[in-house]
């Protein structure tokens, strides 16, 4: 996927994020803290405005759609019940016998019971990761559980 | 005497408050309303059954508030101008920029020679036809959308170009007429020239100090510290007869290089505005529409014509070349059509140093082009999408058949 980044002088930044058969989503932050989303359906059409956020909004919808403000978990597999269910992150160091694996071999949902929202690689992050992503040494897992699943994570990769 | 001023201060606020509502309700600039009223209700309104609309009087307060406003407008100018972007897109903007600096500037001298002006009026016309304004484009823009479109690139990248333009020429411009004439020219734009340059240095390589200058945690002393940075930059300068307006704009772009940026437009644009609607509203004060007659309303007819059009041919040209569509390259024309407070500021230049008709054809000349073009621009851009459809539906009739499409 390319995101094109402009200067937009005078105004502030302008983002274009491809979302296939031609058509882009526009997002431009104004200098004041404003976001306006546009959506132009092909090349040769006017960008037609969708919404005019303030940035407090702007924020909330954009943890909505990283998966980090409802979490994108599928509570009837997980039996995670939500007011217990607590975020964690879990750094790999490189004897970790999880590394080299990919999510879903390495069986971590079902060795511990909790959910990977989020691997923050480097600068990257990688939201909802495919189940056959594999892990690195240096890889931050973002993981929602309970306490208890969370130990239980903590020793399932120390191994 | 104190208790009378704030009446005729309030009475300025508030007619300026009702015009730029006015204005925003009709979706036209507030630039317009603001000298338009200050024509109908300043020193110079018009007597309508015996009766004058002058109740407001051009004070000195007027007069001291407005040229803060044309200081800060330049400072803004600076601040959103980055020598690195300039740097990164020069082949570009050197194309757009220099299709539309040929072009525009080139009907302006063609005009000015035609009507048989001396070299410095020469220079006023062209700088008036050919500067679009920042203030009614970009805010039209957002308006409408177009910003999200690869068109607004080519007209921001060419109102970037005029920026730079609009500074250098200012500087030798207001240097050679404040200076006076020959010689006493030459050193003034010597000093004009040196002075600058020792701007742009320190506004290179003093951006720590400036940093550290405006890293003060309370807003109230960092509005203080910038305007006053601003205004007593722009003062010295006149002190040493260089435009003060040019000295706001580098310190405006030594800002621009700090993390202050923000900061200042969140800060001070509340400033800008204020004192900036005074500025036109003084230049509605001092313009006489009157004198709007025999010479200057020729040159007035002839400029919106041929300048209307010369903006639409040289954003075409400009789109054409950036590799926009047709569609695209069209609205960088329509959307580059408005004039505006560069205009005015070398309107009001011109009636502080005139004489001939740099006091009476162009101050009133500039007034009413920028009434114009101003409206002119934001219609044009409004009524873009049925201009379209009329030329789409005008070109696909006959070739329909022909090509299939």
């Amino acid at each position: 996927m390319t995101v094109y980044e402009t200067d937009v002088p005078g105004v502030g930044r302008k983002f274009e994020l491809e979302v296939g058969g031609g058509a882009r989503l526009v997002v431009l932050m104004h200098h004041d803290g404003r976001r306006e989303l546009f959506h132009r359906a092909d090349p040769d059409a006017d960008s037609q405005r969708i919404a005019d956020l303030d940035g407090e909004t702007a924020r909330q919808l954009g943890a909505i759609l990283t998966g980090a403000y409802f979490q994108p978990v599928e509570l009837d597999r997980t039996q995670v019940p939500l007011g217990e269910a607590i975020l964690e992150w879990v750094e790999l160091d490189e004897d970790s016998s999880v590394v080299g694996q990919t999510l879903s071999g390495c069986g971590v949902r079902n060795q511990t019971g909790v959910s990977v929202i989020a691997i923050q690689r480097g600068d990257e992050t990688v939201p909802n990761p495919d189940p056959d992503e594999t892990l690195a040494v240096g890889d931050i897992l973002v993981v929602l559980g309970t306490r208890a699943e969370q130990q239980a994570l903590r020793e399932f990769v120390d191994r | 005497m104190a208790s009378g001023l704030l009446l005729e201060a309030g009475l300025a606020i508030a007619v300026l408050a009702v015009a730029g509502t006015l204005a925003y309700r009709l979706g036209q600039s507030v630039i317009p309303a603001y000298i338009v009223v200050g024509l109908v209700v300043g020193p110079n309104a018009p007597t309508v059954g015996g009766v004058s609309f002058a109740v407001l009087q051009r004070h000195e307060f007027v007069d001291l508030l407005a040229e803060l406003g044309v200081v800060l407008l330049l400072f803004f100018i600076g601040v959103e101008f980055s020598i690195d972007q300039l740097l990164a897109n020069r082949d570009r903007l050197a194309v757009i920029g220099g299709i539309d600096l040929v072009v525009n500037a080139g009907v302006g001298v063609a005009i000015g020679l035609a009507f048989g002006f001396t070299p410095v009026e020469v220079a006023f016309v062209t700088g008036i036809v050919y500067i679009s304004s920042s203030a009614v484009v970009t805010k039209s823009l957002i308006d409408l959308g177009w910003v999200a479109d690869p068109e607004a690139e080519v007209v921001l990248g060419t109102l970037v170009v005029e920026d730079l333009a609009i500074a250098v020429y200012l500087a030798v411009l207001s240097a050679l007429v404040l200076g006076g004439g020959g010689g006493a020219a030459l050193s003034a734009v010597a000093i004009a020239l040196g002075f600058i340059a020792v701007l742009v240095v320190l506004a290179r390589v003093g951006t720590p100090v400036v940093q550290r200058i405006l890293s003060v945690g309370s807003d109230e002393l960092f509005v203080l510290t910038t305007l006053g940075a601003v205004a007593l930059v722009g003062g010295l300068a006149v002190q040493l007869g260089v435009s003060e307006a040019v000295a706001a704009f580098f310190v405006g772009t030594a800002v621009s290089a700090t993390d202050a940026v923000h900061r200042v437009e969140t800060l001070l644009s509340p400033a800008r505005d204020l004192f900036a609607a005074i500025f036109f509203l003084a230049i509605g004060f001092q313009t006489d529409l009157g004198s709007l007659s025999g010479t200057a309303l020729t040159l007035l007819a002839v400029a919106v014509a041929l300048t209307g059009v010369s903006k639409l041919v040289s954003g075409y040209w400009s789109g054409l070349r950036y590799g926009l569509s047709e569609r695209r390259a069209r609205r960088v024309g329509i959307a580059l059509v408005a004039r505006g407070e560069f205009s005015l500021v070398l309107a009001a230049l011109a009636l502080e140093v005139g004489t001939g008709a740099l006091a009476d054809v162009i101050p009133a000349f500039a007034v009413g082009y920028v009434l114009a073009m101003s409206v002119l621009g934001t219609v044009l851009m409004k009524a873009a999408p049925r201009l379209e459809k009329y030329l789409e539906a005008d070109s696909t009739a006959p070739e329909g058949p022909a090509d299939g499409a």
